[in-house]
């Protein structure tokens, strides 16, 4: 199956320091994963090395048996994994079906593109309602869910999400997290990087916990969420009883 | 009344070359954030090209396009490889940018200095002193090629870009360089073909204006002031921005050069680049940028 397997991949930006420090990780097929962890931990860095954005200093990453590493994005694109930005970075003179046409720039085959943003619109009506505004006037919400579904135009088996609800009104995030849920039961491996840790790991099956870029602690998603420590780092269940005051 | 017609004639008659002239530095702009300072050298570089071709053989300057293009489409791809191919990472790309195009139409000047020496120039083929009568109206022939084919060549650029993979590619990166990446867009080598194209179209323009203007070799000063102008005038990267301001400061040059006299034309670029930058800093049509 499509095994990812990260091996103690050492990154960083530039000349700057390292950002993953040895960092190995499994992703196995079908499954979604949730990564949290405190700012700079370097989980966007992990996902930006997946997707080739970022050449690793160290370490090797293995899809399906073969190394993946070193390999240009375009490339990593090629073997079916595609990486959704946290900027919800579309084109923003670009028309929404400009856009999705973007997703499958490396298909080449243009009738195929326009049969995959058929099926896309048929998925997501709202997207096709849209598909000839400006990607600039859409709302955040709409403006990720085009990041996604631009996504998807590749048909990829494995997508890594980098805080998809980030900046969007709760409501919004509600739409999102059922987006995320739809390409699950789709039977996608999904690599989900989440500020909202509770949301990110109730919709998951497995939690990492990345520290430092380094020790990943990974357990079922349902157990990190119940974990004492991780709730009291990352859950906010400290600032409850703060709250309870604050309201009486 | 006939008069103010005239000198509106006259204006849009060359309205057309400037476009042509902005089109390739706004185009590299907009993809690579490359202020290109030498963009009137190299649109000079290739006029001498098209007068050595027309001294030694008698090569129409229109004809001599044919070689011009490509060859400054050449030397902009091999520019941009070994100046700039291994810096775009640098987060202070565009400011290296200033500086190694300041120096490089330095460079340029005193190698065409060296082989044209500086006499002015120009290209002499028969229809560069004729001129079409159109009722009590007349404009150059001269002119009236160079804008027809200048808006040719504009308008193929921006069905290039609105139509095919390659200039779907060019714009999503003008756009959004990190998307572009995302969604596999290679786009070391889209930065490359840019300045090519962008290159091309100075060698087109230089080949236009070796007809119409008497050009030397340090004459790059005075035009990278008025492209300046033009290209952030119209929104820097944005190829209808650049249209629009050259038509609108072509006519209003050409009206300032017939009541105020031609010495006070150039006025123009520099009080509208002075005003634009005052009240409406990022163009007629381009955006704010953020970074």
């Amino acid at each position: 199956m499509g095994t990812l397997v990260v091996e103690n991949i050492v990154a960083g930006y530039g000349s700057g320091p390292n950002i993953l420090r040895g960092l190995s990780l499994t992703i196995e097929a079908g499954k979604t994963y949730c990564i949290i962890g405190p700012n700079g931990a370097g989980k966007s860095t992990l996902v930006k090395v997946i997707a080739g954005l970022l050449k690793p200093r160290e370490g090797r990453i293995m899809y399906k048996g073969e190394p993946i590493n070193g390999l240009r994005a375009d490339q990593v694109l090629q073997r079916g994994i595609c990486y959704v930005p946290s900027d919800r970075s579309l084109f923003p003179d670009m028309t929404v079906k400009e856009n999705l046409r973007m997703g499958g720039y490396i298909l080449r085959n243009s009738s195929l593109v326009e049969k995959r943003i058929e099926q896309i619109f048929i998925q997501f009506p709202i997207l096709k309602e849209k598909r000839s505004q400006m990607a600039k006037t859409l709302s955040g919400g709409q403006q990720q869910l085009t990041s996604i579904a631009r996504a998807m135009v590749l048909k990829p088996e494995l997508i890594m999400l980098d805080e998809p609800s980030l900046g969007l009104a709760p409501k919004v995030v509600q739409q999102i997290f059922g987006t995320i849920a739809i390409l699950r039961d789709q039977g996608l491996t999904i690599l989900l990087v989440e500020q909202n840790a509770r949301k990110g790991l109730e919709n998951a099956d497995q939690g990492v916990v990345l520290d430092l870029g380094m020790n990943s602690f990974e357990r079922p998603a349902v157990e990190v969420l119940h974990d004492p420590r991780i709730q009291e780092l990352y859950l906010g269940k400290r600032s409850r009883p703060l709250q309870a005051e604050a309201a009486q | 009344m006939i008069q103010i017609i005239q000198v509106l004639i006259l204006g849009l008659a060359l309205g057309g070359v400037y476009a042509l002239m902005s089109s390739g530095m706004t185009l590299i702009f907009g993809v690579m954030r490359i202020v290109n300072l030498a963009h009137a050298a190299f649109i000079i570089m290739a006029a001498y090209i098209s007068f050595w071709l027309f001294k030694v053989w008698r090569v129409d300057p229109i004809v001599s396009m044919a070689v011009t293009m490509p060859v400054m489409f050449l030397v902009g791809v091999l520019y941009y490889r070994v100046l700039f191919a291994s810096r775009a990472d640098n987060p202070r790309f565009t400011d290296i940018t200033v500086l190694v195009t300041f120096a490089s139409a330095l460079v340029i000047e005193g190698v065409l200095s060296y082989l044209f020496t500086g006499i002015y120039r120009s290209t002499s083929p028969v229809y560069a002193t004729r001129p079409f009568l159109i009722g009590p109206f007349f404009v150059p022939q001269s002119q009236v090629y160079a804008t027809l084919i200048s808006i040719a060549l504009i308008v193929s650029l921006w069905l290039f870009l609105q139509y095919t993979r390659v200039g779907n590619a060019i714009r999503a990166t003008m756009q959004n360089r990190n998307s572009a990446q995302v969604v596999g867009v290679n786009v070391a080598l889209v930065s490359m073909l840019s300045f090519g194209i962008g290159l091309a179209m100075a060698g087109a323009a230089g080949s236009l204006l070796s007809f119409i203007f008497t050009f030397f070799p340090s004459k790059h000063v005075a035009w990278i002031g008025m492209l300046m102008s033009l290209v952030v005038l119209g929104g820097m990267g944005s190829l209808m921005g650049a249209m629009l301001s050259s038509f609108l400061l072509a006519v209003i040059a050409s009206y300032v050069s017939f009541y105020w006299g031609p010495t006070w034309a150039p006025i123009t670029f520099y009080l509208a680049l002075f005003l634009i930058l005052l009240f409406r800093p990022q163009g007629l049509l381009g955006k704010k940028m953020d970074g």
